[in-house]
């Protein structure tokens, strides 16, 4: 080939991957556009309105710095929104793991009905979660609640039990429903597991004469480590942002019995009306998920390396 | 091939091009205003008897085909925080329903304007307005609405239970209510005798607390609305210890109420299972001529305590700002709805009686009482004369400053948790206090 042509050829590859360059970045012009205006631009103003006053009532928004989250830290409902969120993870966290383990080791014994079972397991999580709770709530009512008449009714209670009235036991029923609905993903989740491990193992243990316990403990168990992490650390960040569950069921109540701090940021931004401190908190909250989420793509990571 | 693939990079990229355009074109499409002479309004209100709102405004509009109302409902548990981010995110109404205890807050928001300065005539109504409408409803002097209802918290009590435990007569201190309250317990005529609403998200919760303390002759706020109710052994802090003891000591009161909003105690005092309430008048209407099992059994006592004060309160229709910026058309239209809705027809209150004679709402516009189909149809559920007398002994809320709305909520809350024992009274009290102070502070 001539120079010249060589010269040609390449000026013309230039020129085609300079087209394909422009055609790219031209589709993906509007996805970025949309991207950033509903992620960037809300990120940047929550950002710039947690270092301003922003009262809705007060005209002006003056630059206070970190007084809002000064603010928001001194606020005696920040400690006990704390404190309430860790019991509501700590208590939720181990319920749904062990509810979902349990269920999990249930339906890979391959029973009659596995799939009515599985349909029935997994009809809790296709529940919108306003929708459970709303529900739930007029179950749980202690006036009236269908819970409380059918216990009523076979005599295990002699008078209706205040289910979301009592701060102990509205608590305990946030809990309850939370678990309800997240059960169903862990039970996926570790049958998933669980048909990975080759059944010879379990055989080969039964052999051995171990129990059912010492088969569960020392062959099942260690190999269900990856979703088992994997469940906890997704259902701790679940447990730590749930707000729609509180909002529908107890409104946070009763007293401030089930604020939790997903509820107190609602509070103090749209009760309150002072969007200053509703932002602090939100980056407050995003820290801490923002641990929890680099955590669960470490597992997960781990995970794909050991498989 | 090659001039298949150059077609399909430039076909897509024109493709791109006209659905862009056709998305703008369609956008501004959506977002042009109709045109057309009419003026529409919006209007906001709390979800209360629909219907009958709905059909004013049928009524108004044949009498205004120039208006279109469209009408917009909220609940009341959230009403004042829809409305806070519908005036702030440029979805504000042109005529709303307001509060005495939102007016400061509205006001120094920017949110609503005075009517005297749009419509002088409305200022002959004031002279015929009881006390506490008439101060809820004026700030600095200036007129800010035409009342929707105004009434009062008053004690309701099931007249048949209470004569049953052998009481003759309604109790007239919080000592008598635990007494008549324990004796119908005993008797196992009712298991739980009193039901107050204290659901926190339900804004009663407040003005009852106030109308509890203003009976016993205390107050909340002194005359520079410094909080007083936190003093120790103050009247307040003596009623919420009543209220706690009433919970969790005697165990008189409903353990539902935290659960349980205004409708749900309605419900409740209806079927028999309660006997003694606090509430807003128009609720012993509803339960003498509702569908309810107990149905005309229930009367109206003076508020118990040693002064027999009430709570006062006014709901009354606003205008906007941003009807006032829209120009004086929708000025002149709005005036004309507040006109019908909260003023006089043909020289008659006719919205306002109307809620009085469908529903038992209470009613600023005092000539009323004279009306003698209003006054036959309030002693068919009530007594106008009792009514009166209550009326007399009414005060409006203390402390209505621009924070107070936003007080109000951290309160329901403290109130809550010192009733049901996750914190001493004084200690809520003095918890609400901090808040206020601290309020005080953020707002100047």
């Amino acid at each position: 080939m001539t120079t010249a042509a060589a010269d040609r050829g390449q000026a013309r590859a230039r020129k085609s991957r300079l087209g394909r360059r422009t055609y790219s970045w031209a589709t993906l012009a509007p996805v970025l556009v949309i991207v950033g205006v509903f992620t960037l631009v809300p990120f940047v103003y929550a950002a710039w309105t947690s270092v301003h006053r922003h009262v809705l009532v007060l005209q002006g928004r003056p630059f206070v710095g970190l007084r809002n989250y000064q603010n928001a830290i001194e606020d005696p409902l920040f400690g006990d929104s704390i404190k309430t969120s860790l019991i509501f993870v700590g208590v939720s966290v181990p319920l749904v793991t062990l509810a979902g383990l349990l269920v999990a080791l249930l339906l890979n014994q391959r029973v009659r009905g596995f799939g009515i079972l599985l349909v029935l397991v997994l009809l809790p999580w296709a529940v919108p979660t306003v929708s459970a709770g709303i529900m739930w709530r007029l179950l749980l009512h202690g006036d009236f609640g269908a819970v409380d008449g059918f216990l009523f009714r076979i005599g295990a209670i002699d008078s209706y039990i205040q289910w979301l009235s009592n701060p102990t036991l509205a608590m305990a029923s946030v809990i309850g429903v939370h678990a309800w609905r997240e059960f169903p993903l862990a039970a996926i989740l570790f049958l998933a597991g669980l048909q990975t491990i080759p059944p010879d193992l379990a055989e080969a243990a039964r052999l051995d004469r171990a129990s059912a316990w010492q088969r569960f403990r020392y062959v099942t168990l260690p190999l269900l480590k990856a979703p088992l992490l994997i469940v906890l650390v997704y259902e701790t960040i679940v447990a730590l942002s749930v707000f729609d569950l509180v909002y529908v069921l107890t409104g946070g109540g009763p007293g401030s019995a089930t604020t939790l701090f997903s509820w107190f940021t609602y509070t103090a931004t749209f009760k309150y009306l002072n969007f200053g401190e509703g932002a602090a908190l939100s980056f407050i909250m995003a820290a801490v998920l923002l641990v929890c989420i680099v955590v669960y793509m470490r597992v997960v990571r781990l995970r794909e390396d050991v498989t | 091939m090659m001039r298949w693939k150059t077609l399909t990079r430039r076909g897509s990229i024109g493709l791109l091009v006209v659905l862009l355009t056709v998305a703008a074109a369609a956008a501004a499409a959506l977002g042009a205003g109709g045109g057309g002479a009419k003026t529409s309004l919006k209007f906001d209100v709390w979800s209360y008897s629909i219907p009958t709102i709905q059909d004013n405004i049928k009524k108004f509009q044949q009498g205004h085909p120039e208006v279109t109302v469209s009408l917009r409902d909220t609940s009341w548990f959230d009403y004042h925080d829809v409305l806070a981010t519908r005036f702030t995110g440029d979805n504000a109404p042109d005529v709303a329903y307001s509060s005495d205890h939102w007016l400061r807050e509205w006001v120094a928001a920017g949110w609503i304007v005075p009517l005297d300065e749009h419509f002088p005539q409305f200022k002959s109504y004031q002279k015929e307005w009881a006390p506490y409408a008439l101060e809820g409803m004026t700030l600095d002097g200036k007129l800010y609405g035409l009342p929707y209802y105004a009434d009062l918290v008053t004690f309701i009590y099931n007249d048949r239970l209470v004569k049953k435990a052998g009481f003759k007569a309604a109790p007239q201190k919080w000592g008598d209510v635990m007494r008549q309250a324990l004796a119908l317990k005993k008797k196992g005529l009712v298991k739980y005798p009193i039901n107050i609403p204290l659901k926190k998200d339900d804004p009663w919760l407040i003005e009852i607390f106030y109308s509890m303390v203003y009976g016993r002759g205390g107050h909340m706020f002194d005359g520079d609305d410094n909080p007083v109710f936190n003093k120790p052994n103050s009247p307040a802090e003596q009623t919420l210890q009543w209220l706690h003891n009433a919970m969790t000591r005697w165990k008189i009161f409903n353990p539902a109420s935290p659960e349980s909003a205004e409708p749900d105690v309605v419900k409740t005092m209806g079927a028999g299972n309660s006997a003694f309430t606090v509430l807003a008048k128009y609720n012993l209407a509803e339960l003498n001529l509702g569908q309810h099992k107990e149905r005309g059994k229930f009367r109206m006592a003076l508020m118990p305590g040693g002064a027999h004060s009430t709570v006062g309160f006014v709901r009354f229709y606003a205008m906007s700002k941003n009807a006032a910026d829209r120009g004086d058309d929708v000025v002149k239209d709005s005036g004309e709805f507040l006109q019908y809705f909260g003023g006089k027809t043909n020289g008659k209150y006719t919205v306002v009686k109307r809620w009085a004679l469908e529903k038992g709402l209470g009613f600023a516009n005092l000539p009323l009482y004279n009306d003698k189909q209003v006054a036959a149809s309030i002693n068919k559920w009530g007594s106008v004369n009792l009514e009166q007398k209550q009326a007399k002994l009414a005060h409006v809320k203390e402390g209505l400053t621009p924070y107070w709305g936003v007080w109000d909520i951290y309160a329901r809350q403290q109130l809550d948790a010192a009733i049901l024992g996750q914190i001493s009274p004084r200690k809520a009290l003095q918890s609400m206090a901090d808040r206020w102070e601290r309020l005080k502070k953020q707002y100047g």
